[in-house]
């Protein structure tokens, strides 16, 4: 494979990476953050700082900048989610923006607007994105179907009815939203890896709303529908390449047509793209449990004939 | 010199007022923030832009203003027609709208950067004498200017809301839509009104902004999240306390600007609105927009 498709499976894997991160925190628990890229900035900016200062490997310092990634996220969430959902999401922007404020004014440290650069090469990031992203969909996929899922998809449904139920709501939302930073401090960090350059402005709430809108495009209620839609239209703007509309390629209308593919989906098919369904591998064991009884059967038959 | 800067911060407050306005004003009838607002209000700087452009001598300010404002009328209308209102006819949950209004706010920022591109435009040169003394303040005649427009505005709207009769069908549909429409108010149209004058305010402070910074596609962006930092100090949904906040946040960014710099004053602002929120998370205005069963 040439470089160019690795890197485009890389970017793939990065988005769906941080799609499963807001599926936990808007699909399960109705959540709607618009400044999951501030996490991402925190998480890989704190990871390759510290190891082009200390002088240690990226992967030690990255538990360090995932942590750290976490702690601000307990230390924003502490006020904001006692309150209606609206200033939650509100709130989220107003953090974004900070931090990428915080960004350019320690231009000395992180380099400010040309953009960081000191970054170390890792070989074979494709099959690490592969591997991460694997894991990070099996977990997510275990955690809805666990009792911690359905607290949230409880607390998503009615926050009052949820709390009658005894669920201590804030908590679950505390630690959703703290797993969702991490997730998005992993998928930054790769990012870092990949593109080897951090750059303040990727990290801004356009960034954000790009992800909110792949989750709705596949369905809030489907990790498949999430994941496929994340996957399938950060590609599809790279097959239109050669294409050309008005003289640009239609590369530059990318963005425009995510948002007349979301319209037309809110439009007409509200629940998004796949709805409510979930990709399952029942079939595959009915196929197997009906192979092995015919199997069985045949051999009975065999006896009794003999 | 304090003076000058507590000035232009009031002058700067004025517009977030009216921009604070116009994303409250949704919301208080549809419970979600408007995001399309930012974009809107983009979309009407370069139509004010390219409508001065276009003449040889520079039409006089109003007819630019009045332009405008129809002009994010309509915008308003055609978002409504093509995004709200299938949410509203299905009776999607509020997050609908909101995913809507975000997809439109980036759909029209994308738009003015595919077709104009990155590059920012600057106004004309409104008035002859850029600048007069009072008190030995050195106020410009720009931001005076924008202050008399936005206070006028305000005061119209106040009015509207306050004594016409639409005014009241409005407030009573933002208290309850259903009981609204058991009352004998068309809540539909209620609703629709309120989209128009969002797009008349949208047009108005796109017009003055585009004056006051230069004219960029995510001019309306970045001016939305002050607005929105206000609507949220004063309590969303309510306009009163939207415009004291407005007014509050401007000097506030000001003195920030002037003191420590325009690079860190995001930061100031959000740890302003954090801090609020702790404290007193109704709002200035006390209106509590919470949940009930």
């Amino acid at each position: 494979m040439s470089s160019y498709q690795i890197s485009l499976i890389i970017q793939a894997c990065i988005s769906v990476i941080s799609i499963t991160g807001i599926f936990a925190l808007t699909g399960l628990a109705g959540m709607f953050s618009l400044g999951q890229a501030a996490y991402m900035a925190i998480g890989s900016y704190t990871t390759f700082i510290l190891a082009n200062r200390l002088g240690i490997p990226f992967w030690f310092t990255a538990i360090i900048g995932i942590g750290f990634s976490a702690l601000i996220a307990f230390i924003a969430a502490l006020p904001t989610v006692r309150l209606r959902k609206d200033y939650f999401s509100l709130i989220t922007i107003g953090l974004g923006q900070a931090i990428i404020a915080l960004l350019i004014t320690f231009s000395k440290v992180t380099n400010g607007a040309q953009g960081f650069t000191k970054i170390p090469k890792v070989k074979n990031l494709v099959w690490i994105a592969l591997v991460i992203t694997i894991i990070m969909v099996i977990i997510i996929r275990n955690l809805k179907y666990s009792r911690f899922g359905r607290m949230c998809i409880a607390l998503k449904n009615d926050e009052l009815a949820a709390k009658s139920f005894a669920i201590n709501v804030y908590r679950l939302k505390i630690t959703i939203y703290i797993l969702a930073s991490i997730i998005a401090s992993i998928s930054g960090i790769l990012i870092g890896l990949q593109s080897r350059v951090l750059l303040p402005e990727t990290f801004g709430w356009t960034a954000s709303s790009e992800q909110e809108i792949f989750l709705f495009f596949g369905g809030t209620n489907s990790l498949t529908g999430a994941v496929v839609s994340a996957f399938s239209l950060k590609i599809l703007p790279e097959l239109l390449r050669n294409v050309t509309l008005f003289g640009q390629s239609m590369q530059e209308y990318r963005t425009i047509l995510y948002c007349i593919l979301i319209i037309l989906v809110l439009n007409f098919r509200t629940a998004g793209l796949f709805g409510e369904y979930e990709l399952n591998f029942n079939f595959l064991k009915k196929g197997f449990h009906k192979l092995k009884s015919k199997k069985s059967a045949k051999k009975n038959n065999g006896r009794e004939d003999s | 010199m304090n003076l000058q800067l507590i000035f232009n911060g009031i002058s700067l407050g004025a517009v977030y007022a009216l921009i604070a306005v116009g994303f409250a004003i949704v919301f208080s009838i549809l419970k979600f923030s408007n995001f399309a607002h930012g974009g809107m209000i983009s979309a009407c700087t370069y139509i004010a832009y390219f409508f001065q452009a276009s003449f040889a001598k520079t039409p006089p300010l109003w007819v630019t203003i009045v332009v405008t404002s129809i002009a994010g009328l309509f915008i308003a209308l055609i978002l409504d027609t093509i995004g709200y209102r299938s949410v509203r006819r299905k009776n999607s949950p509020n997050i609908y709208y909101f995913v809507t209004s975000i997809t439109f706010a980036i759909l029209i920022e994308q738009i003015l950067t595919v077709f104009f591109g990155k590059t920012s435009y600057g106004f004309p040169a409104m008035f002859e004498k850029k600048s007069f003394e009072v008190l030995g303040a050195n106020i410009s005649t720009l931001d005076f200017v924008i202050l008399l427009i936005s206070i006028a505005i305000l005061i119209v709207l106040m009015l509207v809301i306050e004594k016409t009769k639409l005014g009241l069908a409005i407030r009573a549909v933002s208290i309850d839509s259903k009981t609204g429409r058991l009352m004998g108010i068309n809540s539909g149209s209620v609703i629709i009104f309120t989209f128009a004058l969002a797009g008349i305010l949208a047009g108005i402070s796109g017009t003055l902004l585009g004056m006051k910074y230069s004219v960029y596609p995510g001019l309306g962006g970045s001016m939305l999240v002050k607005g929105v930092i206000a609507s949220t100090i004063g309590g969303l949904g309510s306009m009163s306390g939207a415009i004291i906040a407005a007014l509050l946040l401007g000097v506030i960014e000001m003195l920030s600007v002037y003191n420590l710099g325009s690079s860190v004053t995001p930061v100031i602002l959000f740890g302003i609105m954090l801090l609020f929120l702790f404290i007193r998370p109704q709002g200035i205005s006390g209106k509590y927009a919470q949940d009930k069963v």
